[in-house]
């Protein structure tokens, strides 16, 4: 195998490094620095960060719960594609064979909705 | 004939499950008769071989691990089944006269399921199995009936006892493997080992047996076990599971692997003689009744041991009917002893001073085991010990010479431990502890009175035991 | 790069050679749709006879295939005779595990919970540990983890057997957590066997790269083949065969992996114990036996040292820690890993100019040890006071005279653990032993006896504290047992008898088993 193959893809990687430094120094010495309380606090998909209890505490289990699911069926959604792209040389045993899996997962979908695995309360 | 070889086992297997002391003695019963009943119609069938069982029953029962089960009595096994039988039922008429619940009375029967089946197994693998089946029950006996300190000595029967079961059978192990088959019958008839395989095999098995015999210096368990086990578990520990020891060395050590027992023979004599040495010399220094009994044990064990040794057929003679007389006169004094010490509540001899006084008769029966325990030319325990050192002489050579001197003096020094035993005990004033003590009682003179007779008989007829003993020891000595 | 797409090669599939699993798989997916969909009252009924059906037809199922010899589903599935023998075994020890599982009598609403990471010691654990109608969760949980075990044991290549050890893991480490007693000990079970489980497959699946970087291939007739013909390194090989051996010890719980088990059988709920002991042993053995006499026949006499010592060290420390322990699942345990000891003995016993007495005895051992073991964590589950089930030894004391039927067979349980004949732990360890001796492994035949006989003390303790202890104030009473407890225990009583007495039968089947497809 040759490593040549590889020189562009260490190549991308190397300008997105170099970009990312670019920006975040560039920004420290071009941009206005107004900082509020907003601004300071940790970054949390814009929502209003949760008051952590006194000494680190513990992060509610149900944000773990929430993201293994969405790992589940991440993976789920992974596993489609490259039987999609062969879809036409598995046939009709990768057909049903995916029928298979999606039901299995299903199950288990069903299983958390109906045991309350989605409600957040 | 060879359904009484299975209904022997059968009967007192079956008379356990009830539990009850009337069904446990007949139960007994049924299986002394059935055992006597072994002899009638005796043959060797034709049989050229070291083992001619008179009657046999061979049905394969699990052939992936060589077991079958091979069941045969001959002449050196049936005086050893009858002793048994009649022990065990003793001691259960014995206990029909006590208080208690029939668990007793089970367990001694499953004891003696285990017992006559090791004397009747013609499969070293049956053979094994039978020889551990006694262990629990006997513990059991030990431990739950047993006097103050029976903890601490069940276990130290246990721990010695499984120290034994694990070296027999990795030497079952070896003779099998190495044999391709458990059939002792065949294994005695052709000796198809190595002889490093026999030796090594010979080793194993014979501190095996050692332990359960006991051999000097593996005796140490005896004691303790004897001094804290109720009395039918003292009877029935000397009388006849010790005799497991003494006859799995002659028909499985000895007549599977002669080539290592001649090897191995002049360490066995030394070993046996040094127990009678060692036996007396620590009976004449005793102050318990039982312990006394039980160092006695091993004295006279070692005299079956050293007939063993010589591998001659003299020897053997000696070997087998020491065991019977050491049965039944043992069986004997450690019933007297149960029944004095259930009296007088104490075993120091020191304090059962004048028995004679108060109970006449009671110490006159000791008098009479102690005297046929000593060797008394007439009583059975004579011919065993004689024998022995006859066998050692005629082996010749210095070192059997030098044995058998020994072995007679070791046989003098039971008189002297016996008759101080019956100085201190019977003679003199009476004691506190003894005064005011009852004469046997009806139970007691029915367990003993067949014991006595017997060891009479046996001394003076020697023939009752060799008669059918003869032809197979005969061929038996290699 | 251009995508070839004309069809691809597929792989033929058995699916009647495969059904036992597939039945499993299947009712534990129903199952789980059970517990998703039927109404609070009804699941009980619904998932145990849903369970038992499947088990049963799992079993019919083996039966029916149980002639086939050979490999299917592109060569990841053997189905030949240890695989079906030990899928049979899984599924009868499952069943009997199930009837213990299944008990409600006992205690109102069995001895499980529902959810098993609820915080313990909180309101909301308070609550679902006095709910009368959940806790059905743990019956697909034990259908998948036997389905599991069943691939686990028939897999014939790495990845497929990785794959069937999550599968059996994952719900064992739930299982563990879901007692309805002791809520915390369980917890701390379940967590403490799920980062150790998790670590062993860690080091599994590392194994199983470095075996691929060997041999170029994961299949084990091809990692065999390459054993002979590679020119790679071979300290890759025997790096991944140490890693993989690691993961498969661990489960089998032998020394020094074992850490975990004592801790875990006293946490877990006892009938989960008691189905761990029995069926992940068969599992864990059966993939050991597969693997080392499949992939790595030919470097069995360099693994032979080191498995040997590991069978040392196994039953020498399973048999002497067992002698110093108070509680009785913990004593269990470590007998348990006593047992992995001499099963290790058994598997070194295979091999080698075509001696399968060695894997029959090894098989022979599994069914008998895991009969005797369900049976014994069975009557565990019955001696109970007001804070649930009594473990701990002095609490034993005197039992015999309260309740001598379960006393004694408690007590011929353990004379069959301890080896004594005419019960299946004297036939066991006489095959195990006998084969081992037939091979030449002298020494290790040497030590298990001895070892046997110091594992006899632990065993005789109990015996003489049930029977010869006079029954205190606070010697707990013995559960009456409900019919599926009955069952279980009469099933496990029963098979250590007959096959201590009668062994024949299963020695046959099992030497006509013992033969791996390549």
């Amino acid at each position: 195998m040759s490593l040549a193959l590889w020189v562009p893809i260490v190549g991308l990687f190397t300008l997105a490094l170099l970009f990312a430094l670019f920006s975040v120094t560039a920004a420290r010495f071009t941009g206005p620095h107004r900082y509020n309380r907003a601004k300071l606090d940790a970054y949390e998909c814009g929502i209003e960060p949760t008051p952590q209890p006194i000494g680190g505490g513990r992060f509610p289990v149900k944000f773990y719960l929430t993201a293994m699911l969405f790992i589940v069926f991440d993976i789920e959604i992974i596993f489609l594609y490259p039987w999609a792209v062969s879809f036409n040389a598995l046939g009709l045993f990768g057909f049903v064979e995916m029928l298979l899996f999606i039901g299995t997962v299903f199950v288990a979908y069903a299983y958390v909705w109906r045991r309350g695995g989605l409600d957040w309360d | 004939m060879t359904w009484v070889l299975v209904a022997v086992l059968a009967v007192p297997a079956v008379g356990a499950v009830f539990r009850s002391r009337a069904v446990a003695a007949g139960a007994a019963a049924i299986a002394f008769l059935l055992s006597v009943a072994l002899a009638t119609g005796r043959s060797d069938g034709g049989l050229t071989g070291p083992i001619r069982p008179w009657h046999q029953l061979d049905v394969s029962w699990v052939p992936g691990l060589n077991l079958r089960f091979h069941l045969g009595v001959d002449g050196i096994s049936y005086p050893l089944v009858v002793l048994t039988t009649l022990l065990t039922l003793l001691c259960c008429v014995y206990l029909l006269w006590t208080d208690g619940d029939g668990t007793l009375a089970a367990l001694l029967l499953v004891i003696e399921v285990g017992i006559v089946g090791v004397f009747l197994a013609l499969d070293l693998v049956l053979f094994f199995v039978f020889f551990e089946i006694v262990l629990l029950p006997m513990y059991a006996v030990i431990a739950g009936w047993g006097g103050a300190g029976r903890r601490p000595a069940a276990r130290k029967f246990v721990l010695y006892t499984l120290f034994g079961s694990v070296l027999l059978l990795v030497g079952v192990f070896v003779v099998v493997s190495r044999a391709g088959t458990a059939d002792l019958v065949v294994l005695s008839a052709q000796h198809m080992l190595p002889a490093d395989t026999q030796l090594a095999a010979f080793i194993l098995l014979s501190i095996a047996f050692a332990v359960k015999s006991p051999l000097w210096p593996l005796h140490t368990w005896l004691p303790d076990a004897h001094t804290e086990a109720p009395t039918v578990g003292s009877v029935i520990l000397a009388g006849v599971l010790l005799k497991m020891g003494t006859y799995g060395l002659l028909r499985v050590a000895v007549g599977v692997l002669p080539d290592g027992a001649r090897r191995v023979a002049p360490v066995l004599g030394v070993l046996a003689v040094t127990a009678i040495l060692v036996g007396g010399l620590v009976c004449l220094a005793q102050t318990e009744l039982k312990r006394l009994i039980a160092y006695s044990s091993v004295g006279h064990m070692g005299f079956v041991l050293l007939g063993i040794a010589t591998l001659t057929a003299t020897g053997f003679e000696a070997a087998l009917i020491g065991n019977v007389a050491h049965g039944i006169i043992t069986g004997l004094l450690f019933f007297l002893a149960g029944a004095i010490k259930d009296r007088t509540h104490t075993g120091d001899l020191s304090e059962l001073g004048g028995l004679r006084e108060t109970a006449p008769y009671l110490s006159g029966i000791l008098g009479y085991a102690a005297i046929a325990s000593l060797g008394l030319p007439g009583l059975a325990g004579f011919w065993g010990e004689a024998f022995a050192v006859i066998a050692a002489l005629r082996r010749g050579g210095p070192l059997w010479t030098v044995l058998a001197v020994l072995a007679a003096l070791g046989g003098a020094l039971a008189a002297a431990y016996f008759l101080r035993l019956l100085y201190r005990v019977t003679h003199g004033a009476a004691r506190p502890a003894v005064v005011g003590i009852g004469e046997p009682v009806p139970g007691e003179l029915v367990a003993w009175a067949p014991l006595v007779v017997l060891a009479l008989a046996v001394g003076l007829v020697p023939a009752l035991v060799l008669g059918v003993a003869q032809t197979a020891v005969q061929v038996m000595a290699p | 790069m251009i995508l070839t797409q004309e069809a691809l090669k597929l792989p033929q599939i058995n699916y009647v050679a495969l059904s036992p699993m597939l039945i499993l798989f299947g009712a534990a997916t129903v199952g789980v749709l059970v517990e998703a969909f039927a109404g609070r009252g009804r699941r009980y009924p619904v998932q145990l006879g849903l369970s038992l059906v499947s088990l049963v037809a799992a079993l019919v199922m083996v039966v029916r295939v149980a002639h086939t010899r050979e490999l299917t589903a592109g060569g990841a599935v053997a189905v030949d005779g240890p695989a079906l023998f030990l899928e049979g075994t899984l599924a009868v020890l499952g069943i009997v595990a199930l009837l213990l599982v299944a008990e409600r009598s006992l205690e109102p609403g069995g001895p499980f919970v529902a959810v098993a990471a609820v915080t313990a010691g909180t309101e909301a654990d308070r609550v679902q540990a006095q709910r009368r109608d959940a806790g059905t969760e743990v019956y697909p949980l034990l259908l998948f983890a036997l389905g599991g075990m069943m691939l686990f044991v028939s897999a014939n290549d790495l990845l497929t057997m990785f794959v069937a050890l999550e599968v059996f893991s994952l719900p064992l480490y739930l299982m563990c957590g879901l007692a309805r007693r002791r809520r915390l000990l369980s917890q701390e079970a379940a967590l403490k066997y799920f980062l150790l489980g998790a670590f062993a497959s860690a080091f599994f699946l590392f194994g199983i790269a470095m075996i691929y970087g060997y041999a170029g291939q994961i299949n084990f007739a091809a990692i065999h083949e390459a054993i002979q013909s590679s020119t790679n390194d071979r300290i890759l090989l025997y790096l991944g065969l140490a890693l993989l051996a690691i993961g498969l010890l661990f489960k089998a719980a032998a020394v020094p992996f074992h850490v975990w088990t004592p801790d875990v059988y006293q946490g877990a709920p006892t009938p989960v114990t008691a189905f761990m002991a029995a069926c992940t042993k068969v599992a864990a053995f059966g993939a050991l036996l597969r693997v080392i006499y499949v992939a790595f026949e030919r470097t069995a006499w360099d693994l032979r040292l080191v498995i040997g010592g590991i069978a040392v060290l196994t039953m020498v420390v399973g048999s002497v820690l067992a002698v110093t322990q108070t509680d009785i699942k913990r004593l269990l345990a470590y007998s348990s890993i006593a047992n992995a000891g001499y099963l290790l003995v058994g598997v070194l016993a295979v091999g080698g100019n075509g001696n399968h007495d060695g894997l029959a005895s090894s098989m022979f051992y599994l069914v008998a040890y895991g009969f005797s073991v369900v049976a014994a964590f069975g009557v565990v589950t019955l001696v109970r006071d007001a804070d649930g089930e009594a473990t701990h030894l002095s609490r034993w004391a005197g039992l015999g005279r309260r309740s001598p039927l379960y006393a004694g067979l408690f007590t011929f349980l353990l004379l069959a653990f301890a080896g004594i004949p005419l019960t299946s732990g004297f036939t066991s360890k006489f095959a195990v032993f006998g084969a081992a001796l037939a091979s030449g492994q002298a020494w290790l035949v040497v030590l298990g006896a001895i070892t046997s006989v110091i594992l006899a003390f632990p065993y005789l303790r109990v015996v003489v504290l049930v029977w010869l202890s006079e029954p205190g104030e606070n010697t707990p009473t013995v559960s009456i047992p409900g019919a599926l407890t009955s069952a279980a225990l009469a099933i496990g009583a029963l098979a250590t008898l007959l096959l201590g007495i009668a062994p024949q039968p299963l020695l046959d089947l099992s030497s006509r088993a013992a033969e791996f497809v390549r």
